[in-house]
């Protein structure tokens, strides 16, 4: 039975983890944590309580940025109506995750700390282009948040470290974003495929975009040559068709429960399109502030 | 380790282990054997409480961390031996029949009410998918919720 430690400050979870390194494990939600002890995944001799460390939490906007503390709940991002009007992409892919019970408990550090491969949070993060900041005893250090995750269930932390933030680039005046998924099941589900897309535009064609994908790949993937294929273009059926089939073919899912690794390199070129002009309509102007995307992207009068 | 928390108005104090969840500490310490111990694994919904108002599936809740906080559980929603007016409706709508997601789904239905108790039919659905009930096929639970929401509406 591990012993737990309540740290009063940063200074003091970091020092502690120093010195029982390897051998103290963070919870902050514990949604994963406490469900890792039980099946004995994680056997750590100490737990160290993030909790108490409110400096940690919340949101925090300046003109430019939006820094998203590691302990923010998934449930104060679903419900905050600046983060949906700069990241769309970020709170739709906060209202699907779990149910409202674990949105409450579920930090948004846990859930890229614990490098699940379909975690939904780090694609919508990846494409607002998220810095991670990360704490140890040398003091702080920023990495693309891609540089964070380095296999299943497997971070570039070190055992000293802790996530304290991610923050995203400030909106271009044009700019949409959006996250869809696939699952078996409407809710209480994990993404089968989870797509993310961004995108910048002059008014006339696309000058920045981005894609990401969670639960086709060991981590998370942010695929350039996707984002590429529409940039400089009008976004048309074609640009997003080839971007698609440029993230299918740079993804590398598995066969399980969720779906065989065929099926979803499909999902994930469907979805990718519709992801762009989704993003692509916010960019313009053409979708209707406030309103979220239906998760599979499927537009009124359309079939699935 | 020390434990200090109250639980449906009532101030508690106890031992407990490190690492235990705040349904054991509920069921096994307290005695509030109202909260099930279902799934174990955030699933079912059946162990859903309140933690300073907001709802939290118990079993993957750390003790400790609610050190201090206050928990409502469903024996904290009726008041002298009264049940509580969700209670009230799930009983008037049939809306239990092995009864062991009752507690959490009344619960979870607290939350959702208490965030907006003019929820529709879709946000009922949503606001409860982390509550599963095998037995009533979920429309008369939904129908209980509605009944609720509306007359807590009209009150105010
Ligand atoms: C029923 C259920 C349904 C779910 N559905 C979804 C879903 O649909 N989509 C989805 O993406 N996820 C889902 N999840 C997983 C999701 O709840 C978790 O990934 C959650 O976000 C983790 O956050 P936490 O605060 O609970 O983390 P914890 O469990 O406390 O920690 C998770 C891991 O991260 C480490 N950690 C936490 N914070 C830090 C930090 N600041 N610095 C360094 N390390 C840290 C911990 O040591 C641990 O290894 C579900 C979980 C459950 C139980
Ligand atoms: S027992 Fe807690 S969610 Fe099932
Ligand atoms: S009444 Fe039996 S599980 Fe819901």
């Amino acid at each position: 039975m591990p012993e737990l430690y309540v740290p009063a400050q940063l200074e003091d979870a970091l020092g502690f983890m120093g010195e029982h390194a390897g051998l103290a494990l963070p919870v902050a939600g514990g949604t994963d944590v406490l469900i890792d002890l039980r099946i004995g995944r994680a056997t750590p001799k100490w737990l160290v309580d993030l909790s108490p460390l409110e400096a940690l939490a919340g949101l925090a906007f300046d003109g430019e940025t939006l820094r998203i503390g590691a302990l923010t709940r998934i449930r104060t991002i679903e419900l905050d109506a600046e983060v949906a009007r700069r990241a769309p992409a970020v709170v739709e892919a906060a209202r699907v995750l779990g149910s409202v019970q674990i949105r409450t408990m579920a930090t948004v550090g846990g859930n890229i700390c614990h490098a699940t491969p379909s975690a939904e949070m780090p694609p919508a993060l990846l494409v607002h282009d998220a810095v991670a900041t990360v704490a140890g005893p040398d003091g702080e250090r920023s990495l693309s948040l891609s540089e964070l995750f380095s296999g299943p269930g497997k971070t570039t932390l070190e055992n000293s470290e802790l996530l304290t933030a991610v923050t995203l680039r400030a909106p271009k005046e044009r700019s949409g974003s959006c996250y869809l998924r696939q699952t078996v099941r409407w809710s209480m589900d994990l993404a089968g495929v989870g797509v993310a897309a961004a995108v910048e535009t002059d008014g006339a064609v696309v000058t920045g975009a981005r894609v990401a994908l969670c639960a086709v790949a060991p981590v998370p993937l942010l695929v350039a040559e996707a984002a590429d294929a529409v940039v400089g273009t009008e976004l048309t059926t074609e640009t997003a068709v080839e971007a698609a089939a440029r993230a299918a073919a740079a993804c590398s899912p598995i066969t399980d429960a969720r779906g065989t690794a065929e099926y979803r390199r499909q999902v994930v070129a469907v979805l990718v399109a519709r992801a762009l002009r989704i993003a692509w309509l916010r960019a313009t102007g053409e979708w209707p502030a406030g309103v979220p995307a239906p998760i599979n992207g499927v537009l009124s009068g359309e079939g699935a | 380790m020390r434990l200090e928390l109250t639980v449906n108005r009532d101030p508690y104090r106890r031992e407990v282990a490190p690492d235990a969840s705040l349904l054991t500490v509920l069921r096994d310490d307290l005695g509030l054997t109202g909260t099930k111990w279902g799934c174990m694994t955030g699933d079912c919904g059946a162990c859903t409480v309140l933690v300073d108002g907001e709802p939290v599936v118990s079993c993957l809740q750390l003790a400790q961390q609610v050190q201090g906080g206050e928990v409502t559980t469903v024996e904290g929603l009726g008041r002298d031996g009264e049940l509580g007016d969700i209670q009230a409706a799930f009983v008037r709508n049939g809306a239990a029949q092995c009864g062991f997601c009752t507690p959490g789904m009344i619960v979870a239905a607290e939350a959702l009410l208490r965030h907006n108790a003019a929820a529709g039919e879709a946000e009922i659905r949503e606001g409860l998918a982390g509550n599963l009930c095998r037995c009533t096929g979920y429309n008369k639970i939904v129908d209980a919720v509605l009944e609720v929401g509306r007359a807590r509406s009209a009150a105010t």
